[in-house]
């Protein structure tokens, strides 16, 4: 009488075995997508129209390092997942050479961390994030294989003017979606961050119209939602948009104060 | 020049993110490109409000509060729980989606946004199996013949990638990545082959391995996430039998046609370990690759080819 669920899909698709649990899979697939899909649509328009938030600053690098007075780090030559040879390399090659590159991947899969001590999800070990400025070198120091122990710490203001100054980590941003846009000498690239409860609850590169490839630099919003700040890591290779990409998530929480 | 969407959000414990290749030239592709995330957000809050074990008013947890009597579900949660049941007896309980209180009695009580102790205080007999839940085709209902917290975890994250997937297939080339499942469409941003690397298991700096993929999930399972506190040794996949963690494997990847079914096999192989799980593998005709502590490779043939 208590016939195991399991029993009855199995019998539902026929003989066990084989390819029948893909198959079963694939049809809940389908099923599941096909009994919600009407609901999604409702959601397609949560967004407000990019243009009528979008506002370009006039320079976007210079008012976001005022507002948020942190000088930009010296780029560090880091990047997960990347031997620095390799990312040395990198810099200024055509799209098409860089799967040759040893080691340059689009994506890694690594089981998902507990999201209270990281919820990184490129390879950056666990660390709570970081508190907001002087730290964050150290962050990306920790990381490093001895060789490229990085160069200079950054220029960043003393921990004291660094308490007045804004770059919150909680509380002080307004809910709300923000866009803000950082400028390189490759191009611009336009974030958005996504406010809720005083928690960056989301970010994007809503636009990137950088002359070199932008994946280098799509690893980057997961670790603004994860430290919950634009203290992001460098990119080598890609130092112009990583730190574009840095001033427009500062400029993008700015206006969210 | 480069053109390229990347969509960043925290949900499901962890941080999910997908991007678009393309589509950014005009102001209405604009439109359509974040329209269609939009979308694909809105299945992880959907997929996450029904089946989370850690909110006291998803569905999955209202269900494990009526015993004894078939409670009709939405079709998600009945399908999620089917194909749950299915892996369950396919591989004679090693994947059990039973093991709730028993995760939540190990120290994996903890809601991932609010860091709050999340207790269900569901009296489950020590001994409940998937055997305790039946379900009925016709009906769409699910009964738990004993008090029991289903954890759907293993199925539900990659279940999100999959319907994000699908809201993103339009766009062509596009990735969706939830902590360990990826689903890879087209060619990334230089018109190359998505590259998915794989973690090392004992160090994060480090891939054992690369793939090509495309129009495929990848889905990675290792023994150094979501560690419980202060115990080295426990991890969040489990023997559901003893309760204890599988010491005998670090990581298992597995790449299929769905997010879902890669992660289920995942978590299964884990269980059963290099031996059983690698033959499970084949049976069903899934890539995938094994890691031990030691830091051996057992593959399924042709795991590494495109």
């Amino acid at each position: 009488m208590k016939s195991s669920s399991a029993t009855s899909a199995s019998t539902r698709t026929g003989k066990r075995g084989s390819s029948n649990l893909v198959a079963l899979g694939s049809a809940t697939v389908l099923a599941v997508y096909a009994a919600g899909f009407m609901r999604t649509q409702v959601a397609a328009s949560r967004f407000a129209d990019e243009s009528a938030v979008r506002r370009s600053a006039p320079n976007a690098r210079v008012s976001a390092a005022t507002s948020t007075t942190v000088a930009p780090a010296k780029p560090v030559e880091v990047s997960a997942g990347f031997t620095p040879t390799v990312a040395k390399a990198a810099p200024v090659t055509k799209s098409t050479t860089r799967k040759d590159i040893k080691g340059a991947v689009d994506i890694v899969t690594q089981s998902a961390k507990s999201a209270s001590s990281a919820m990184t999800v490129v390879s950056t070990p666990a660390t709570a994030p970081p508190p907001p400025i002087a730290s964050a070198p150290a962050t990306v120091a920790a990381q490093l294989p001895p060789a490229v122990q990085a160069p200079a710490p950054a220029p960043s203001p003393a921990p004291l003017s660094a308490a007045a100054a804004p770059i919150p980590l909680g509380p002080p941003y307004r809910d709300g979606m923000f866009f803000g846009r950082g400028t390189s000498r490759h191009g611009d690239i336009e974030a958005m961050v996504e406010i809720k409860d005083g928690r960056i609850i989301s970010a994007s590169i809503s636009q990137c119209l950088t002359r070199y490839s932008c994946s280098w630099i799509a690893a980057l919003p997961p670790q603004v939602v994860a430290r919950q700040s634009p203290d992001v890591d460098y990119v080598s290779g890609a130092t112009q948009s990583a730190n574009a990409f840095y001033y427009a998530v500062a400029e993008a929480l700015s206006r969210s104060k | 020049m480069s053109d390229l969407f990347v969509h960043t959000f925290a949900q499901m414990g962890t941080v999910v993110s997908m991007q678009i290749v393309g589509h950014g030239t005009s102001q209405r592709a604009r439109r359509d490109r974040t329209r269609g995330i939009n979308r694909a957000v809105a299945w992880f809050e959907r997929i996450e409000a029904v089946c989370s074990r850690f909110a006291a008013h998803s569905e999955l947890r209202q269900l494990s509060t009526r015993v004894g009597m078939a409670v009709p579900v939405s079709p998600l949660l009945f399908e999620a729980v089917q194909f749950a049941l299915a892996v369950a007896d396919e591989t004679h309980g090693a994947f059990d989606p039973t093991v709730g209180h028993r995760m939540e009695a190990r120290g994996f009580n903890r809601e991932y946004r609010s860091g709050d102790v999340v207790q269900s205080r569901i009296d489950a007999p020590d001994d409940v199996s998937y055997r305790d839940v039946e379900l009925d085709v016709g009906a769409r209902t699910i009964t738990l013949h004993r008090p029991l917290l289903l954890d759907l975890g293993a199925v539900a994250k990659g279940l999100a990638v999959d319907m994000a997937a699908r809201e993103l297939a339009p766009f062509v080339n596009f990735a969706v990545d939830a902590g360990g499942d990826v689903f890879l469409g087209g060619h990334n941003a230089e018109g190359g082959t998505w590259t998915v690397g794989i973690r090392h298991p004992r160090d994060a700096t480090q891939m054992l391995e690369t793939l090509q993929i495309s129009e495929r999930a990848v889905c990675t399972s290792g023994d150094y996430a979501r560690h419980v506190p202060g115990q080295v040794a426990a991890h969040h996949i489990m023997q559901p039998l003893t309760g204890a963690s599988t010491t005998t494997v670090a990581s298992v990847t597995v790449v299929a046609t769905s997010a879902m079914i890669a992660d289920a096999f995942a978590t299964a192989a884990f269980v059963l370990g290099p031996v059983d799980g690698l033959a499970l593998l084949e049976r069903h005709e899934l890539r995938g690759m094994i890691v031990t502590p030691a830091l051996e490779r057992v593959a399924t043939t042709g795991f590494a080819d495109a």
